[in-house]
């Protein structure tokens, strides 16, 4: 469908960023993946390369640093690309006690997932415009409808997703860009979070998606022109009931999120309470 | 050579004892049930009783042992006790690579499986392509964990490599209910199979003689560090039954089945073993892995280690007549 134009994602390297970038080179989109400068970043883009007739291009670039938005924007700009979907993805999850997150951890999240959100919205809405049928997809989160212990920075810079993709979504209503937001639940986007979602109880254990079942329902939503995305039948359900239970019902089950980790469990060992991006396999055990 | 082998009741580790022992080597092997029906036997082959989830009984088989051929796992898509999968495959192969690093093992290889590698889109994967998928069970899970300790020990400096292992077929003891042979009698059989649809989903197929061979290539042509798909042919379901009917001359029933039938049907038998309290083999999530494109491509091993492929017709008729052989005998 749009042959000529590209769809950027950042945080393209892992997880959803990853699954989505292959949906849209599946869907004969021409990509521009942005994630931290790796080894990741470069094969996923052969691998992308070598079996779809897509162009691909790399831009590895730490979106928490100042001015890396604007450098992104410069180098987009600079090579002449036709933009026409912006998919803001990339961002820093955590399940941690606030007073055992460090300030570094929630400076950083506050940073990719607020930031540069907002950023890379506002300096490529112009491109966007000028490129025909074009579609802003911003990555929130469930966490942004439930007030989670453990999830208070991840669950508040989600909630600012939601927030800023609704308003812009009717700011934009008349013009050719279109908002969407994806509310995913628990994902097994990386190793620890893997792990880590093994250890709930059976009903969140069961809400779990891998990453490429999200994104069709995703990109599909996208292009429908849905205003929020929710994958997942499970997921829906938990929606549902959240309109309909009462809110001390919903406190008690929200109140079980401070049992997940449970260290009895032994996979539990795997995995640490911040979430690292690799657990330490080789221990002195 | 004295060699040690881990997993030797196993379908791999029990074909590759017996041709390291018929090369002439002294064989080791870890046993956990001495009078198990799947020990092979031979002259040069030693039993050891022990257990990999258990550190200080792997030491008097591996003392004394040049080369490792870790082939021990929990092979299945569910235990009722998920934890099994990370104490077998990921903790046994930890016990099993340290006391290979304080015994002064000479070359270690570990049997991993191409599930780690995961599906593949239009081309086959290699091994240095990423995933493109999240983990759906917890033995690639576990088997990726284990690949991770290996590429750690190799660090450590102890000399490791990995073997990426496609779908196993051909003659050799039964382990498993869901394995490729299973497919493949119970068509000649003319029992009803089950056959994915759409059929064109393409998997890779290893012959048991390959493997086994690529497994000594491996350890003694390979690098230190290094990984190495052991696969066959790339073959779709509908050419994987084609070629079984032309070879084998049954006719066969073939019941093409869609992903959310075999989902329901995933599910039902799930519940219905649990009320039986049996262990379920499949599960609705399992299905996952049958409907998907699982294509790699060998060409590092065929080049760095002298692997090579056995056609697919022709192992396919090996394992026929090994069949045929086994019901009549």
């Amino acid at each position: 469908m749009h042959n000529n134009c590209y769809t950027l994602i950042t945080g393209a390297s892992e997880g959803l960023g990853k699954a989505l970038a292959i949906e849209c080179a599946g869907r004969n989109m021409n990509l521009i993946l942005v994630a931290l400068p790796g080894p990741e970043l470069y094969s996923l883009a052969n691998l992308i390369k070598g079996n779809y007739p897509v162009q691909v291009i790399c831009i590895g670039k730490d979106l928490c640093r100042d001015e890396s938005c604007i450098e992104l924007y410069d180098e987009v700009t600079a090579m002449h690309l036709p933009v026409n979907m912006l998919i803001n993805n990339a961002g820093i999850g955590s399940t941690v006690l606030f007073e055992e997150g460090s300030p570094g951890l929630y400076e950083k999240q506050i940073r990719l997932n607020v930031l540069a959100t907002t950023l890379l919205t506002r300096l490529f809405l112009k491109t966007l415009q000028g490129n025909g049928h074009s579609y802003i997809l911003n990555v929130g989160s469930m966490a942004s409808f439930f007030y989670l212990p453990k999830k208070q920075v991840y669950g508040a810079t989600k909630s600012f997703i939601y927030f800023l993709s609704k308003s812009l979504r009717k700011e934009l209503r008349k013009s050719n860009v279109h908002v969407s937001v994806l509310c995913p639940g628990g994902m097994n986007t990386n190793l620890a979070l893997t792990l880590m979602n093994k250890t709930g109880n059976c009903l969140s254990r069961l809400s779990v998606m891998n990453p490429e079942d999200v994104v069709p329902v995703a990109i599909d939503g996208l292009l429908r022109g849905k205003e929020v995305i929710i994958p997942g039948k499970l997921n829906k359900f938990f929606m549902l009931l959240d309109k309909i239970l009462p809110g001390p019902i919903k406190r008690i089950i929200t109140n079980q999120g401070m049992k997940k980790l449970n260290p009895a469990n032994p996979l539990s060992r795997y995995t640490t309470p911040v979430m690292s991006p690799v657990p330490v396999l080789v221990s002195s055990r | 050579m004295k060699v040690l082998v881990t997993g030797a009741t196993g379908y791999v580790g029990h074909n590759l004892a017996l041709t390291l022992a018929q090369q002439g080597n002294e064989v080791n092997i870890l046993v956990r049930n001495p009078s198990s029906v799947f020990i092979p036997g031979h002259r040069h082959i030693h039993v050891f009783t022990g257990d990999i989830t258990e550190k200080v009984s792997i030491l008097p088989a591996m003392r004394g042992c040049e080369r490792v051929f870790h082939t021990a796992a929990l092979v299945r898509l569910y235990a009722s006790k998920p934890s099994s999968f990370y104490d077998i495959n990921v903790e046994g192969t930890r016990h099993v690579l340290q006391v290979a690093l304080d015994t002064g093992v000479r070359k270690f290889i570990f049997t991993s499986t191409c599930g780690v590698i995961g599906p593949s889109l239009n081309k086959p994967m290699n091994e240095t392509d990423p995933r493109i998928a999240g983990f759906n069970n917890d033995y690639d899970l576990s088997k990726f964990m284990a690949e991770r300790l290996v590429a750690d020990y190799a660090k450590l400096g102890l000399f490791t490599v990995i073997a990426s292992v496609a779908k196993v077929y051909g003659p050799g003891v039964e382990t498993h209910p869901l394995s490729v042979n299973e497919i493949i009698r119970r068509f000649i059989q003319g029992k009803v199979s089950f056959c994915p649809s759409p059929g064109d989903l393409v998997s890779n197929y290893v012959f048991i003689d390959d493997l086994v061979k690529g497994h000594i290539q491996a350890i003694e042509n390979g690098k230190s560090g290094e990984k190495y798909i052991l696969g066959g042919e790339n073959i779709s379901y509908a050419n994987f039954f084609q070629t079984l009917r032309t070879i084998s001359g049954v006719k066969g029933t073939l019941l093409p089945i869609s992903k959310t039938f075999a989902r329901v049907y995933g599910g039902w038998h799930f519940i219905q073993a649990k009320l039986q309290r049996k262990e379920p083999f499949f599960t609705a999530r399992g299905v996952n892995q049958i409907f998907c494109n699982k294509s790699f491509d060998c060409s590092k091993a065929t080049q760095e280690l002298g692997y090579s492929i056995t056609p697919f017709a022709s192992a396919l008729e090996q394992t026929l007549h090994f069949f045929k052989n086994k019901m009549y005998a």
